[in-house]
């Protein structure tokens, strides 16, 4: 099991599989038993996987095949395992948790426990248990997107953190960075094209994934390039409506969760000054409880249900800065990289378009289209179906996040109410006895 | 020591109408029971204010309110009967000058607080400004109450003076001057002086005088951290109304979310309008705090009375011991202590026995005099005490009773706030269930 850093880190929990009994299931009963052939990864499936993954345009100018067919019924097929995925049809399960710091010579971090449980052929374990830390899902997502430009790839928490403001060793900010982690595996694992990647499968199980880090940047250095997927100088005349309207849509989207992330931090800093406040007012009915011979009680049971009340507030912000702000944010770089995946493809038919211009204005050629052009072509499409394909999916998901960001945000104030509410129920009988009943 | 009393009075108790203006409550006017305070009898109303322009002492233009005081007698109603309501205009110096009054007649008493003089406490959303609409309410509030606290006091009910402040309106001014009650009034430096220099005072104003020091000082306090904590609130609850409009124009580009954030949005909107009323209800919260804010003044003031009555006492007892001993020291011719006439005496030569006998005849009616002096001066002191610690243990129970009141109205208010805020998450929660 690779902890990646010279020297002698502390001994990390154990990484090999373990058995069934073992680990936890992430989701309902195993049901392994149950999945049928049918359900197993069609062959058809593999292959848009294996086009994708492939570079399709090699700088040196080597074609692949990207023939038609094979696209169109992998669209078909991945549009048909979206309609069944539920949890008993699921075959891979990811689960992120677990963090341990790792204090070495060169530097202090932290790594996660990346659990797996799959049934699909492409894996030759049924568990695996590795330990990675956010270089490596860093590594996963440059990986990703090298290799599957046309799809969309989930973002990943922030990167830097200004040192000094954040501590990177608490416990809330390493908790708020797990669910972040785990979210960002959980939606490519649903995802029918991106959780059959290869560099996924490799960063679920390799126990050395710095070797084979190593490795694939060797075969880099051997082509001389790099393998992006990016034609480059082309401008596209009009974006196709559809796409248009999706990217007007996100820069909208982007722009109101800017605004609702604005209002939730005011809310947040407008609540913490406002407890502030509250912490100085409960003590003082105290002071003036002391004062007093038959008030003395009731004034102290104020001065402790604003207590109450306090630790309610603290908790309600708290909660709102870990669990609401982050996935907000999540979004908004979703959003983005996006729009950058958008512009990527409108390159793509940029160069379509351009090419076959340039093979309208040579008149003396037959009018044959040559495979360069076809080529091209097929890549439109191919880019225009999974990127379509893949909005709907994030369209979908995003309503379920945001029903539960949003449902979830109602239940932390009520919550709080709630808690405010039985303090100050439960000291009116405290504030109606009088002294001859005691 | 003896114990001493107030200076001698000129007006003797009179047996009706003004009362006197000594340490004494008025003999002939035992206190009046519950069941006859002029509370009883008499429903008081401050029903309007009215603002209005006149022309001050110096002939200056300027604008105050006046109260309109309504008074109805209660006992005609119970035959179906409705008493004809009288009324009577007033303005906030004219019940000033009726407290002062009060106060001074009354010294033994805790007499009740105006309302506030000027807006204090404030946070940003109130007026600091007199003329301010709800502060020119609030204060309505607040004078109606004092004239209620009065009519309920057993003693203060049955003054002539605060009858005709609530029933005659000409002339009231001059009947109150005319008590000469102003001439009575304690000097502060008097006051003053004999806070610091009373050496005997009765333990229980000591402490009390030190609890009501106590008790302006918290409360204080407590309205100023109430002031702040409900400008805070106020923001945080109208922050949220940004959630409307941001939910509004985000509902626009979707398609099955949309409704679910405008609907939600609009929840948001109502629980951002919510703070305002919540936090006018706590201003009567934050009035009746103020009430024994200066409730403790009051206080302060019987105690101060106490002391310098003290204090009188203690140097006329004082006056007197020095007296007599001139006196013996004249009948026996001994030089006890020393002192600047017997040394002037020793230069200049003696005096003659006759000068002697008639400086010792003096002396012997000034002793005579000073000892019926002290003799009235301990019993009203006595009196006093006795009076005064009366009203102080019916005070006592009146503050217990009413700040408990207004601790469990306050609860209430808390209880009806966080039910408004489930309510108006719930709702919200509900929308976006559904988008």
């Amino acid at each position: 099991m690779s902890g990646g850093a010279a020297g002698a880190p502390k001994p990390l929990p154990s990484s090999g599989p373990k058995s069934l009994r073992e680990m936890p299931h992430p989701l309902a009963t195993s049901s392994s038993e149950e999945m049928g052939p049918a359900l197993t990864p069609s062959p058809d499936l593999l292959l848009p996987r294996s086009i994708a993954d492939k570079d399709l345009s090699l700088p040196n100018g080597t074609p692949v095949d990207t023939s038609s067919p094979a696209s169109s019924s992998s669209l078909l097929n991945r549009l048909q395992l979206d309609d069944d995925l539920d949890a008993e049809t699921r075959d891979l399960f990811v689960t992120v948790d677990d963090p341990k710091k790792h204090v070495c010579t060169m530097e202090t971090y932290i790594t996660y426990r990346v659990t797996t449980k799959t049934t699909r052929a492409e894996f030759d374990l049924p568990e695996y248990c590795v330990r990675r830390r956010y270089q490596d899902f860093d590594w996963l997502r440059n990986k990703l997107e090298e290799s599957q430009p046309t799809h969309l790839i989930p973002p990943l928490p922030e990167k830097f953190v200004v040192k000094g403001v954040v501590d990177r060793f608490s416990e809330e900010f390493v908790e708020t960075r797990r669910k972040a982690l785990d979210k960002f595996l959980k939606r490519i694992t649903d995802h029918p094209v991106l959780s059959f990647n290869e560099h996924f499968n490799v960063f679920l199980t390799a126990k050395d994934l710095n070797a084979y880090k190593k490795q694939g940047m060797a075969l880099l250095s051997k082509m001389g390039e790099s393998v992006k997927y990016v034609t480059g100088g082309y401008k596209l005349r009009s974006r196709p409506l559809e796409f248009a309207a999706i990217g007007e849509y996100l820069d909208t989207f982007s722009l109101k969760l800017g605004t609702i992330d604005r209002i939730a931090q005011r809310i947040i800093k407008e609540q913490l000054e406002y407890l502030v406040e509250l912490r100085e007012y409960g003590p003082v009915y105290s002071t003036w409880g002391a004062l007093e011979v038959e008030l003395s009680e009731p004034l102290e049971g104020v001065s402790a249900c604003i207590g109450n009340c306090c630790t309610a507030l603290e908790e309600l912000s708290e909660d709102m800065t870990e669990d609401f702000l982050p996935v907000l944010r999540e979004y908004i770089l979703y959003s983005e990289s996006m729009k950058n995946v958008l512009k990527k493809r409108d390159q793509v038919q940029a160069e379509y378009e351009a090419k076959l211009e340039a093979v309208a204005l040579k008149k003396e050629e037959r009018p044959k289209v040559p495979t360069d052009v076809e080529k091209c072509q097929d890549r439109v499409e191919c880019f225009n179906a999974d990127l379509k394909a893949d909005m709907e999916r994030w369209q979908n998901n995003k309503r379920q996040d945001f029903r539960q960001l949003l449902m979830g945000m109602a239940d932390k104030n009520i919550q709080y109410y709630e808690k405010c509410l039985t303090a100050w129920e439960s000291i009116i009988p405290l504030l109606q006895d009088k002294p001859e009943t005691k | 020591m003896e114990s001493a009393e107030a200076e001698p009075s000129d007006s003797r108790p009179e047996e009706d109408g003004a009362a006197p203006c000594s340490g004494l409550p008025p003999p002939e006017h035992p206190a009046a029971t519950m069941e006859d305070c002029l509370a009883k009898k008499m429903e008081i109303t401050v029903s309007e204010a009215e603002k209005r322009t006149g022309r001050n002492a110096m002939n200056m233009q300027e604008t105050y309110t006046a109260y309109l005081i309504e008074t109805r007698a209660v006992e005609s109603q119970s035959e179906g009967q409705c008493a004809p309501v009288d009324s009577l205009w007033r303005r906030y110096s004219e019940f000033e000058l009726l407290r002062n009054y009060l106060s001074v007649t009354y010294p033994h008493i805790v007499v009740p607080p105006l309302p506030e003089k000027r807006a204090d406490f404030v946070w940003h959303k109130l007026s600091a400004d007199n003329m301010d609409p709800d502060f020119v309410e609030r204060r309505r509030i607040g004078l109606e109450n004092f004239l209620l606290r009065v009519a309920s006091h057993p003693v203060l009910c049955q003054d002539k003076i605060f009858y005709s402040f609530l029933t005659q309106e000409g002339g009231w001014k001059e009947m109150v001057n005319e008590t000469g009650f102003q001439l009575k009034a304690d000097s502060r430096l008097k006051a003053l002086n004999a806070t610091f220099r009373v050496k005997n005072p009765d333990k229980r104003f000591t402490e009390l005088k030190h609890y009501s020091d106590e008790l302006q000082s918290v409360i204080s306090h407590l309205l100023r951290v109430r002031a702040r904590v409900a400008d805070r609130l106020y923001g945080v609850y109208k922050v949220h109304g940004n959630y409307g409009r941001v939910f509004s124009e985000w509902s626009a580009i979707e398609k099955e979310m949309g409704d679910g954030l405008q609907s939600a949005g609009h929840h948001m909107d109502v629980y951002a309008a919510s703070i305002d009323d919540i936090l006018e209800e706590e201003e009567h919260y934050a009035d009746q705090l103020k009430e024994y804010l200066f409730y403790a003044e009051a206080l302060r003031a019987v105690c101060r009375k106490h002391e310098l009555m003290q204090y009188d006492l203690e140097m006329a007892a004082q006056d007197l011991t020095s007296k007599k001993q001139q006196c013996e020291e004249l009948a026996t011719g001994t030089v006890r202590t020393f002192s600047l006439k017997g040394m002037t005496s020793k230069l200049f030569g003696q005096e003659t026995p006759e000068q002697r006998e008639a400086k010792l005849k003096v002396l012997e009616e000034q002793i005579q005099e000073g000892e019926e002096q002290l003799k009235s001066k301990n019993l009203e002191g006595r009196d006093f005490v006795k009076s005064a610690w009366a009203d102080i243990e019916r005070f006592k129970e009146q503050k217990n009773h009413d700040l408990k009141e207004a601790l469990i109205s306050y609860a209430v208010m808390q209880i009806s706030m966080c039910k408004k805020g489930i309510q108006v998450w719930t709702n919200a929660k509900e929308c976006f269930s559904k988008m």
